[in-house]
């Protein structure tokens, strides 16, 4: 089974002192880069976490992570783009689906692929005119 | 049978009008006076003196005629003078339409020079305000892009267990996973039956999962008043505002110094 948000920091109580504020800070970090895995994201939509009003408005209050001086945290940004989806009753709605998560999880992974295409793309290139190089030079 | 011009003035009618006038004048006496003297040759005159005093009227009128020529004269040289400065003055007033148009030419291009300008500044301000060292910048980028976490690994193929999102494994591996079942963690991160951990390559396996980050300072979140979550998402609480401290770029872990 995937994470159970129901036992994570936004339904305790605020802890004032400095490892809770460390430890939330943790928390927080981890739980946004969770967003960006769209499989969780069907698991939570379907178990109703999206229509509970209190997690709506968490996912507000995480939209913090989008100034740079705490996105620099972030090893995966991608994150912060379905945050910000997440923000559209809309998103949250569709993520019951499976498909809709299974097309997500797709093109998230095209989409990464894009860079080391390119890059391939370039080298091919770059030896192809390299080898036109080597044959008309005498 | 005289023609009522007045001197000087001339407001009532034109010299030419008053030369025809006189010349009709001199005409008509000239006849009478030629009239008269045809008849005093045959009769009598009935008014003695008469040839003399329409010769005089003659005269005079002729006096009056050649006046009014030097007039005419006059008037013609003012009038040609009149037209040489209607000339110049057409010449002048082309000249400040041209310099008009060339102001308004002016104007416009200072005008969008000064507006492009305007929003170069506007530019570099923003650009400053945004301003971040290009170490940093560099850091940041090497360290999102050598975990493979936003470009897929060079040899990755359909069926390689690495993701551009944290996995089952990672996240149960995380924090979150650590309070939720802290006692099924397994042996180096394999869960009993985890499907996933069959195929895992060695730097999953790593003990540190830097996407938690356990290289920062604490003080800087924002407010949470968890009970907050049920209402309208929270702005900063006053009461709070202690607990945001200022990031440095120096990331430590040192403890706080607020309170």
């Amino acid at each position: 089974t995937l994470l159970d948000p129901a036992s994570t920091p936004w339904g305790s109580p605020l802890v004032p002192d400095d490892t809770g504020n460390r430890l939330r800070f943790q928390l927080e970090l981890e739980f946004v880069q969770c967003l960006a895995n769209p499989n969780y994201l069907n698991f939570l939509a379907q178990r109703g976490y999206f229509k509970d009003k209190a997690f709506v408005n968490y996912l507000k209050y995480l939209l913090y992570w989008k100034e740079p001086e705490y996105a620099k945290y972030l090893k995966y940004p991608q994150c912060l783009h379905m945050l910000e989806l997440l923000q559209y009753e809309h998103f949250r709605k569709e993520l019951v689906n499976a498909q809709c998560a299974k097309f997500i999880d797709e093109q998230q992974i095209l989409h990464w692929q894009h860079y080391s295409r390119k890059r391939m793309r370039l080298q091919q290139a770059l030896a192809e005119q390299q080898q036109q190089n080597n044959t008309s030079v005498k | 049978m005289m023609a009522a011009a007045t001197g000087g003035g001339g407001e009532r009618s034109s010299t030419r009008d008053r030369l025809l006038a006189a010349l009709e004048d001199l005409e008509l006496l000239a006849r009478e006076l030629i009239e008269i003297l045809a008849i005093s040759r045959n009769q009598k005159l009935p008014q003695p003196g008469e040839e003399s005093q329409i010769l005089g009227l003659l005269i005079q009128r002729d006096g009056e005629f050649q006046e009014l020529m030097k007039l005419a004269v006059d008037q013609g040289k003012i009038h040609h003078e009149m037209q040489l400065l209607e000339k110049v003055v057409e010449k002048r007033d082309s000249d400040i339409q041209q310099l008009q148009k060339q102001l308004k030419e002016a104007e416009h291009i200072l005008a969008t020079a000064v507006y492009q300008a305007k929003e170069k500044l506007k530019s570099i301000e923003k650009a400053r305000k945004g301003a971040i060292s290009s170490e940093e910048i560099i850091k940041y980028a090497h360290r999102i892009s050598a975990s493979n976490a936003v470009c897929a690994p060079l040899t990755w193929v359909p069926g390689d267990p690495r993701r551009p999102y944290p996995t089952d494994l990672e996240m149960r591996s995380g924090l979150l996973g650590q309070m939720n079942n802290p006692s099924t963690n397994g042996v180096n991160g394999h869960l009993p039956g985890d499907a996933l951990a069959a195929g895992r390559l060695p730097d999953v396996l790593a003990p540190q999962y830097p996407w938690q980050s356990s290289d920062m300072s604490m003080n800087m979140l924002p407010p949470n008043h968890s009970n907050d979550f049920m209402l309208e998402p929270p702005g900063h609480n006053k009461e709070n505002e202690d607990d945001v401290e200022v990031m440095s770029t120096d990331s430590s872990s040192s403890s706080s110094d607020s309170d």
